[in-house]
């Protein structure tokens, strides 16, 4: 899973004889500006490469001799091919008219071919030689004459000099080549490098830690995916203190969801014991995972691990070109370490959060447990508060603090005693007065707790009244905080809707009809109307769900021992 | 249809490297300049068709360099992608009067930035830049 760069480019496609092309051409028409001609012989003596723009002396007369050999040398080739590796530049003059200065090439101590400068030798005349071999190639000996004058002549000194110039500007030129290639290959790197960079930064700006794991893991194997080409990558989770989530895969491949769970649940073990990444590039012939064979190739895993403990793995199926190596895994692990520094908050998170919503729920139970005939109110009020909430349109992280508070609201009970709260005849005004404390007890209790101070303007103020008749500080209209108006509404509906020690529940429709009545009066007219859009049947729901198992934050025995 | 000029201005060679090269792989063919003067040059004799330019650089900025060639009716079209260090805003005032399309803080995926090019290059073939 290389991120897809392939950023680098060879200096240039082709080489002949351990020389890239595009040096040849570069070097070749160096030579040409000196008057000579440029040709390499391959190992087997044949001409491979020859300066194409050579002029027409070279191309019609000397490249043909070197093809098809010298009549009147018929060894000259074999002679040349004698060079070895350490061979200096050797000049001839055995071609009729030509003179040659050849030396060998050499890639890695291997030879791999002749380089060959050919020029017009000063004593270039029209002899006996000359004319056989225009003869046999069909050329014009006096074209021929008129050509080479135009070349200029060397003799065996000038076109050795010549010769080991061109050594010289040939090193020149690979080492020019060599570090082309290379910076190309850096930039490829690099390139490589801002990919990764910039996938980390994109999935480290994701890692907000209210944010459902599971979405911040799709996230990062989106974006992991579209970078780096793989057909799947999966998360999976050890499922010891994780938040619970099933393994998951992404991408174009696709396996059923039993295949995934039992490669998670083999990869766990391993990742566990390994503490490292895991390549298999051999999927079918490896005996641990060739059951997946089917659909996958290549595998590669790394633990998602923090202090030593692995909480999960990242997995990559399928690699597109090639398989998968150290950069892959370096990528993945990196990609891993952030995901498991996430992981490790989130946990910290939903372990605090499910500490504290023990509490609450701890301190609700306490509540209900003094009164029989109240079981379940705390939660059915937060759970209708919480509903009015996003029925108002006030959004989920407020709907959540309601919840909260619903649950707190009446915990003041605890300061009341039991006669009052479990009389079943009508409240004298002194135990009416006591009963009213509730709310200011609960604030007082819960005063201490700052990270829940916003929810005790909602527990202290549920029982005020729209119409400034309530208490405990007969505040009027929007003077009540939101909290508490939300409260207010839910709380009498349940209280309607439930059974108590002074009378009977009233059936839904007519606490609904109530509801409506005490519009703007007992209640904040624009939450009624919220209130009453939830719908009689949403209603019947509600105030049938067991609230014990609402939430699933854990259970409470006692209250059920209670409703039981 | 001819290869795409796109100009490429940083006075950070890496950055040169890592762009032309991913440009070049992509089939458009490349010019670069190390500073905003350079660039000015290029952009008025070679007339790229798009421009991806550094802010800060020596010479002239890479904001400077845009209103320059916004001057100019001869390239004035030119649209351009700014590339800024990460968490640095330009006023949208001046990106919008400029030509600059789209910005890119660095450090940028080089993929990211290929997907940009041939996005403002439709945009600005569609004729969406006036």
């Amino acid at each position: 899973m290389t991120l897809q760069t392939q950023d680098t480019l060879a200096v240039s496609g082709a080489a002949i004889c351990g020389l890239p092309t595009a040096v040849l051409d570069n070097l070749a028409a160096r030579v040409r500006a000196g008057g000579l001609f440029l040709i390499l012989l391959g190992k087997d003596g044949s001409p491979v490469y020859y300066d194409p723009q050579a002029a027409l002396f070279f191309q019609r007369y000397v490249l043909p001799l070197l093809q098809y050999g010298d009549p009147t040398d018929p060894e000259l080739i074999d002679r040349i091919q004698k060079l070895e590796i350490n061979s200096p530049v050797t000049v001839w003059d055995s071609f009729p008219g030509v003179i040659l200065a050849a030396f060998p090439l050499v890639d890695r101590r291997q030879l791999t071919g002749t380089m060959i400068l050919a020029g017009r030798s000063v004593n270039f005349d029209l002899a006996e030689e000359v004319l056989r071999v225009c003869s046999r190639l069909g050329l014009d000996a006096a074209w021929l004459r008129q050509q080479a004058e135009s070349l200029i002549a060397y003799n065996d000194d000038a076109i050795g000099r010549q010769a080991r110039l061109v050594t010289g500007m040939l090193k020149d030129q690979l080492r020019l080549a060599g570090m082309d290639s290379e910076l190309n290959s850096l930039s490829g790197h690099l390139s490589h490098a801002y990919e990764e960079l910039s996938l980390i930064y994109q999935i480290s700006g994701g890692m907000r830690i209210n944010r459902p794991a599971n979405d911040f893991f799709k996230q990062a194997c989106l974006e992991v995916l579209e970078v780096t080409g793989v057909q799947g990558l999966g998360v999976a989770l050890s499922g010891e203190n994780t938040p619970g989530q099933e393994p998951v895969l992404y991408g174009s491949l696709s396996l059923p969801p039993g295949t995934v769970h039992r490669l998670a649940a083999q990869l766990i073990p391993l990742l566990k014991e390994s503490k490292g990444p895991l390549l298999v590039n051999d999927l079918p012939n490896d005996k641990s995972f060739a059951w997946l064979a089917k659909n996958v190739h290549q595998l590669m895993a790394v633990p998602l691990q923090r202090q030593e403990i692995v909480l999960g793995c990242l997995f990559a199926l399928n690699k597109p070109n090639g398989d998968f190596d150290s950069q892959d895994s370096k990528l993945l692990n990196s990609i891993a370490n952030e995901s498991a520094i996430y992981l490790e908050n989130a946990m910290l998170f939903e372990d605090v959060h499910g500490l504290m919503m023990g509490l609450l729920h701890s301190l609700t139970s306490a509540v209900d447990a003094k009164d029989a005939y109240t079981c379940g109110h705390s939660e059915r009020v937060a759970l209708l508060a919480r509903h009015l909430v996003i029925e108002a349109g006030l959004g989920e992280a407020f709907a959540e603090r309601v919840y909260m508070t619903g649950l707190l609201h009446d915990v003041g009970k605890i300061g009341v005693s039991e006669s009052v709260l479990q009389k079943t005849g009508r409240l004298t005004p002194e135990e009416f007065e006591q009963m009213k404390k509730h709310p200011a007890i609960g604030a007082k209790i819960l005063q201490d707790i700052k990270q829940i101070s916003d929810l005790i303007p909602g527990v202290l103020h549920h029982h005020e009244r729209y119409d400034g008749q309530g208490y405990p500080a007969n505040l009027i209209g929007e003077n009540i905080p939101l909290m508490g108006r939300i409260i207010c509404l839910a709380d009498c509906f349940d209280a309607m809707t439930s059974n108590r020690t002074y009378r009977k529940a009233l059936p839904l429709e007519v606490a609904l009809t109530e509801i409506r009545r005490c519009s703007g009066t007992q209640f904040d007219p624009l939450l009624t109307e919220a209130f009453l859009r939830i719908g009689a049947e949403k209603f019947r729901q509600l105030l049938a769900s067991n609230p014990g198992r609402v939430r699933q934050l854990g259970e409470h025995p006692q209250q059920n021992l209670r409703c039981a | 249809m001819a290869a795409k000029k796109i100009l490429v201005a940083d006075d950070e060679s890496h950055i040169l490297h890592v762009v032309s090269l991913k440009l070049r792989n992509a089939g458009f063919e490349v010019l670069t300049a190390a500073d905003g003067l350079e660039a000015l040059e290029l952009a008025q004799t070679e007339r790229p068709d798009l421009l991806i330019t550094d802010y800060h650089m020596p010479q002239l900025s890479g904001l400077e360099l845009c209103q320059k060639l916004k001057q100019d009716p001869a390239t004035a079209r030119i649209p351009a992608i700014m590339l800024t260090a990460r968490g640095y805003q330009l006023d949208p005032k001046d990106t919008a009067e400029s030509g600059i399309l789209r910005m890119l803080s660095k450090p940028f995926s080089p993929r990211h930035l290929l997907t940009m090019v041939n996005e403002v290059l439709l945009e600005a073939a569609g004729g969406v830049l006036t």
